[in-house]
């Protein structure tokens, strides 16, 4: 299981070693501020926005169709944004960092 | 829950938006998911400053307030939200209160198994919904006996529609007086003591907070609950297809939000002359209404989207609305369906459905099912052990 490491809006670094399920329940069962998860997952809230920082964009993949539609409207989208929820975390994204972009 | 079919459909094809006469006013309603997150996104094109006209009909027969934070814009409706979202937030931060919901939810399934037939609408719901709202209210639990008595809707919960007049701000009222005499940490005297940009809040903006606190939160988790008993009903395979998966919980209560979409439209306001959707003239002042189940059932983003899919993922659903407005109360909804769902899957083998009797809105141009006047379910426990 990977280690994730999350920036928080605040500038926090919060590490979570061997990070399961998805970008999003890894964040909320470790309390990390920004990342709240409202829906429990199902892409419907975006309240688990975070921009995926640069060196990983190719492994983590591009937005999904319907995670799209949510992230046009999203403030602070960028190129690299992405729903946490939609991204599994799998043992190839060991190391990833994310910047949660909060509201 | 068959019965929840989806009037929209050829509208939202055909244009995207359907007109409804509103008391002699045209309203469009906007139909697609798409379009009607952007209306929500543009609060400069399309108001929420339209006291008392959030919904569809105007409610000035009932008050006399603007309910807040949803009746104004941004920059105001965002400082009005933060004095009361950390209240209604703690239905998904606070440990200690959400096991209190969960406590509270089990205790009134455990009761009803024991019950025999009953109404999941008047019988369960309706006091479920209301006991919960002490806890979040932090308002002694015998107040829901009072709240009960309303019935589903204190607007309009009477035989010909309407409702007790200025009941509620009354009641309202007379709470915000006792909490001036006797303050404690209920959500009565909390607006009493908390500052709003240096200085109190008047009477009428605290009527306001309270006004929209009923009249938004109850009846919207009461008609869902009662769909949801109607579909286990209907669907005897539902609670062992929930109980393979501890995920299916938070899947399944998205699913029937979206499914029920228990909230029919929100009115917003333009306050300039505005063309809408590169088709339909609103004049300045007119307004146009974000019609959520149609969105909902939006067939570019749903699959099959007229069927109920327990563990559907991705569900970008707009059943709790979109935007800076988004229902402040969609967490402790949240809360007490998955509360209520758990129970369920832990308790119950099976829910039988003796008798349902939808409830139907009639506009001048779409009728629609908004879940059920009573649902007379008969729960059946599970044995010891399984």
């Amino acid at each position: 299981m990977p280690k994730v490491t999350y920036i928080t809006p605040e500038g926090e670094r919060v590490v979570v070693e061997q990070a399961e399920g998805t970008l999003m329940s890894a964040a909320v069962e470790n309390q990390v501020s920004g990342i709240d998860g409202d829906c429990g997952g199902v892409c419907s809230c975006a309240t688990c926005h975070v921009h995926v920082d640069e060196a990983w964009t190719d492994k983590v993949g591009p937005a999904g169709e319907g995670e799209k539609g949510l992230l046009e409207l999203e403030d602070g989208v960028e190129e690299n944004s992405r729903l946490g929820c939609q991204v599994k975390l799998t043992p190839e994204l060991d190391g990833l960092v994310v910047r949660v972009v909060g509201r | 829950m068959p019965e929840h079919a989806d009037p929209f459909s050829h509208a939202r094809a055909e244009h995207g938006w359907l007109n409804v006469d509103c008391d002699g006013e045209n309203v469009p309603l906007i139909l697609r998911l798409k379009d009607v997150r952007k209306t929500c996104k543009d609060t400069s094109t399309f108001s929420s400053d339209l006291p008392p006209l959030i919904v569809l009909h105007s409610e000035a027969h009932v008050r006399d307030v603007r309910q807040l934070p949803i009746e104004c814009d941004p920059p105001d409706h965002t400082d009005y939200r933060a004095l009361v979202q950390p209240l209604f937030d703690r239905a998904k931060n606070d440990p200690d209160y959400m096991e209190s919901i969960r406590s509270l939810v089990d205790e009134m399934v455990r009761t009803a198994i024991g019950k025999g037939e009953l109404d999941a609408v008047r019988g369960f719901a309706l006091p479920m919904q209301s006991r919960a709202l002490t806890r979040l209210l932090r308002m002694p639990e015998s107040e829901a006996d009072v709240w009960i008595g309303w019935g589903v809707h204190v607007f309009h919960d009477r035989d010909d529609g309407g409702g007790e007049g200025f009941l509620l701000q009354s009641y309202t009222g007379g709470q915000f007086r006792r909490a001036e005499e006797n303050p404690g940490d209920d959500f009565f005297s909390y607006l009493n003591q908390v500052e709003f940009r240096g200085r109190k809040l008047t009477f009428e903006e605290k009527q306001g907070f309270a006004n929209v606190t009923f009249a938004g939160g109850r009846d919207t988790v009461i008609n869902t609950v009662g769909s949801i008993f109607a579909y286990l009903g209907d669907h005897p395979e539902a609670l062992d297809f929930l109980r393979e998966d501890e995920a299916r919980i938070l899947t399944a209560c998205e699913e029937f939000v979206r499914y029920v979409s228990p909230l029919t439209a929100i009115a917003r306001k333009c306050p300039h002359a505005t063309r809408l959707l590169d088709e339909q003239d609103v004049p300045a002042g007119g307004r146009v209404a974000l019609c959520w189940p149609s969105a909902n059932r939006d067939e570019s983003v749903f699959d099959q989207p007229h069927d109920v899919k327990l563990d559907r993922s991705p569900n970008p659903h707009i059943g709790f609305g979109f935007g800076p407005h988004n229902c402040l109360g969609a967490p402790h909804a949240r809360l007490i369906i998955r509360s209520l769902l758990r129970s369920l899957c832990d308790r119950v083998e099976r829910v039988e459905l003796i008798k349902a009797v939808p409830k139907v809105e009639k506009e001048s141009s779409f009728t629609r099912q908004v879940g059920y006047e009573s649902v007379l379910v008969r729960m059946i426990p599970r044995a010891a052990g399984d």
